[in-house]
């Protein structure tokens, strides 16, 4: 089932991002949602952050879940922030170049070079935005606020299988993370060893509904 | 749920104005309201006063604009609206204090305005949260949180 037939008439592909401290599973996310939304004939492409190679990128044209040329890389330089907030310009560019590619994209997936809690994306650039991070990185990321966690459209906590080798309680860091965000969407998830994981389904169901534009509850 | 992919106007354009008058006197004008930091989307999803889903996915050259319209049929039309803002004012206590707050506002990215003597910071999450990063500002009396502006719709 496609966008409630109304994927033609959108007239371009959604833009979405995803940011996150260096390691929290941006990229194993993206694994986790390419074979989802395929599944369900969403034609995407994604674009990679890195600061001064094509590491990313070039893990995800490895990959096999993916053509290609659907993945593009953008070297962030010096500052990964500058790049997916004041200015874009180098990532829109590689977003108009996804779509001249492939004109009957559906979503297009942004994956920042790799971020701390004050990051933000442009509106300018995406339509919507999640933030990762993950239960080994403690417990405390959420109560440490900051705009990410504060701003993102949806708030990933991945790696909960990590949680116990931690010494972290994933159910209480997910509580208290929907309480800082004033219960606006918070996820708990593992990209790893979880095929069947619910969260990864919430999360696809969540870019489904807010930017697909498919009805609540239902995949894309 | 209405897909709009472009415009159709400013509901206070002479050529929409009477269709708009019509239909409200019918009841069958819904406002979409949305916060202000809503209007740098290109495609968002939202239900009207009404209960109507709207989902918005425009070029991305258009940008949305209080009252713009974004639905209208011989029975119904949808107008947008922005939600009226709130402001925190803060009053710095002396030249230095001002320099101070004016150098941390920019630092943490805040939309500031200025009025006169006093700081007003637009409010896009709870109050405390900002207040809390003014602890030492406020605690040692430098800058002081003053009444909050009158909000002022679609302003
Ligand atoms: N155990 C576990 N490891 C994960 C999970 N998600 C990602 N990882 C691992 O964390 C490391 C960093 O992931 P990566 O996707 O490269 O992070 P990025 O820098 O945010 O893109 C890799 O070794 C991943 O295999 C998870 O849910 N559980
Ligand atoms: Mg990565």
């Amino acid at each position: 089932m496609t966008a409630l037939g109304i994927k033609p008439a959108a007239p371009n592909a959604a833009r979405i991002g995803i940011g996150g401290p260096v390691g929290s599973g941006k990229t194993a996310l993206i694994e986790c949602l390419i074979p989802r939304f395929q599944a369900v004939g969403i034609d995407l492409a994604v674009i990679t952050n890195d600061l001064v190679t094509k590491e990313d990128a070039e893990r995800l044209q490895r990959s096999g879940l993916i053509d290609p040329k659907r993945v593009m890389a953008v070297e962030a330089g010096a500052c990964p922030h500058t790049v997916i907030r004041e200015d874009p310009t180098l990532n829109i560019a590689a977003a108009e170049e996804c779509e001249r590619r492939f004109p009957n994209l559906d979503l297009i997936i942004i994956e920042s070079g790799g971020d701390n809690l004050a990051s933000t994306f442009s509106l300018d650039l995406v339509d919507w935005w999640m933030f990762v991070i993950d239960v080994a990185q403690g417990d405390d990321i959420p109560r440490k606020r900051g705009p990410a966690i504060l701003q993102a459209d949806l708030l990933v906590i991945n790696k909960t299988d990590l949680a116990p080798y931690v010494g972290v309680d994933a159910e209480a860091v997910l509580a208290e993370a929907l309480q800082i965000r004033d219960s606006r969407p918070t996820i708990a998830c593992r990209c790893r060893g979880g095929d069947s994981d619910p969260g990864l389904d919430a999360i696809v169901e969540a870019i489904g509904h807010d930017v697909l534009f498919t009805a609540r509850g239902a995949a894309p | 749920m209405h897909l709009v992919t472009s415009l159709l106007g400013n509901a206070d354009d002479p050529e929409l104005h009477d269709v708009l008058h019509r239909l409200e006197h019918a009841g069958r004008v819904e406002w979409l309201v949305l916060p202000r930091a809503d209007m740098a989307r290109r495609r968002l999803r939202a239900v009207t006063d009404q209960g109507s889903e709207i989902a918005v996915a425009l070029p991305r050259d258009v940008s949305l604009f209080d009252k713009a319209v974004l639905v209208l049929s011989d029975n119904q039309a949808v107008v947008l609206r922005v939600e009226a803002e709130n402001w925190l004012c803060l009053k710095p206590h002396d030249q230095a204090a001002a320099l101070a707050l004016g150098y941390h506002a920019g630092n943490l990215h805040w939309r500031v305005r200025f009025d006169g003597a006093v700081l007003q910071v637009a409010l896009e999450a709870p109050v405390e949260s900002y207040v809390q990063r003014l602890h030492t500002f406020i605690e040692d009396g430098r800058v002081s949180i003053e009444p909050p502006a009158v909000a002022a719709q679609g302003e």
